[in-house]
């Protein structure tokens, strides 16, 4: 009976399916505790960075705003890093971002260049025929280290210096909880100094403090550093984002396979006995017939 | 007699060091710059160097690579991309890098004014990650 056979095979491809979604999980799972670990690690010195920026800038006061990271950009062009995933089977995570980008596009008459993370996003851009100004294939997003972090964050500051645009934007999956990541923007640049200085804690301690050389040299070597964490930062989160996003996929499709599979062994175990007691009554008739 | 200064060494990846020190050294960028008890509140740009600490009467190093310390109520915290204690910097890779340092740098007569400053801090930081592994402490 052809049906039978045909039922044993798909069981046993849905149940080889099951095992490959499982693993997947499983690495995802895996990779996204190494995210997570990193993710903690990076935040002491981010923290510092940032609060000695805020300090700084409280002490320099309306200084800071004519310093060049810190004001409109003369270009009429808007550049914009994407961070997407390498790989897809990661869910909605891609189509989300996408979603959150043309959105913002859709109402954005100036030119915009695009920075990108992963092929997925590459991909995309190329499909509506968007600039890529580059691609970041070295490191690979998923072996991104802080010094990788900090020449993406270099170029992006090279970019706005060079007077080609007016603003830098990113746009990244923020890492909300296992179940939620959120599509969001950074304003990247300009850096708007009052959220610099918003933590209030480093305006209080601005008195009697000696800076060594002085306030807007340090300032000028920090301001960098900080914006190396920001960029980190929402790398890491990205990825945390698409592998949390990965495993939830693969767990549903673990799930859905695993129901498949009843599904369909019952359906084989039903029609196996009909079989079979189609043969018995075939041979007790049979039987019957020779006596 | 108890230790004097709380001494926190941070870099992207990880903290370093939590401990306690009676005195402090650290590569400012206008000179090596030590720190004791009561110091005055401060905020300074770091060099690439070494970071000298006593703890219980023995010196302690560790290869800083730029960065800043701020000192605020005998708490001293250093912010650096890197800080590597002796035992954990490769021999053989810190001299493979001053090699291609100095190579770079002797072949470099038409090269950018950015490429040289890059080979000369990768031939510092070569240099004071050798001087930390062979416990020299001079700086």
């Amino acid at each position: 009976m052809a049906g039978i056979r045909e039922l044993r095979g798909r069981i046993k491809s849905v149940g080889n399916i099951k095992q490959i979604t499982r693993a997947m999980e499983m690495v995802a799972t895996t990779k996204l505790r190494k995210f997570q670990d990193r993710a903690i690690a990076s935040r002491p010195y981010a923290e510092e960075i940032s609060a000695l920026v805020g300090h700084l800038a409280a002490v320099l006061g309306e200084e800071v705003k004519k310093r060049p990271l810190f004001r409109q950009g003369e270009g009429d062009k808007i550049a914009c890093l994407l961070v997407s995933s390498e790989r897809g089977l990661c869910g909605a995570y891609n189509s989300n971002l996408f979603r959150k980008l043309e959105g913002w596009l859709a109402q954005e008459p100036r030119e915009v260049d695009f920075f990108v993370y992963g092929r997925k996003a590459y991909q995309f851009l190329k499909r509506f025929d968007r600039k890529v100004e580059r691609l970041f294939i070295d490191p690979m997003l998923e072996e991104i280290d802080y010094r990788g972090a900090a020449r993406t964050a270099n170029a992006l500051q090279e970019a706005f210096l060079s007077g080609a645009y007016s603003n830098v934007r990113v746009l990244y999956s923020a890492f909300e909880s296992m179940a939620k990541y959120v599509p969001t923007w950074i304003d990247f640049l300009p850096i708007e100094a009052e959220a610099l200085a918003g933590d209030g804690e480093g305006a209080k301690n601005t008195g009697d403090v000696i800076l060594e050389p002085d306030a807007g040299t340090i300032f000028d070597r920090l301001v960098p550093r900080y914006l190396e964490t920001r960029i980190y930062n929402a790398l890491i989160e990205a990825l945390t984002s698409e592998y949390a996003s990965r495993r939830m996929s693969m767990k549903n499709a673990t799930d859905a396979a695993g129901d498949m599979q009843s599904e369909l062994k019952s359906i084989y175990n039903r029609k196996r006995q009909e079989g079979i007691t189609k043969d018995l009554l075939d041979i007790v008739g049979g039987a019957e017939a020779l006596r | 007699m108890s230790d004097e200064l709380t001494l926190r060494v941070i870099t992207p990846d990880r903290i370093v060091l939590d401990t306690e020190a009676s005195s402090i050294r650290v590569p400012a960028s206008d000179g090596s710059m030590g720190i004791l008890r009561n110091h005055a509140a401060m905020v300074a740009a770091l060099d690439v160097g070494l970071l000298i600490y006593s703890r219980g009467g023995a010196e302690h190093v560790l290869f800083v690579s730029g960065g800043f310390v701020e000192v605020r109520d005998n708490t001293v915290r250093v912010v650096s991309e890197a800080g590597e204690e002796p035992a954990e910097i490769n021999e053989e890779r810190a001299q493979e890098a001053e090699a291609r340092a100095r190579q770079r740098l002797d072949e470099g007569r038409r090269q950018t004014d950015l490429d040289v400053l890059r080979a000369e801090m990768a031939l510092r930081r070569a240099q004071f990650r050798l001087r930390a592994r062979r416990g020299s402490s001079l700086s």
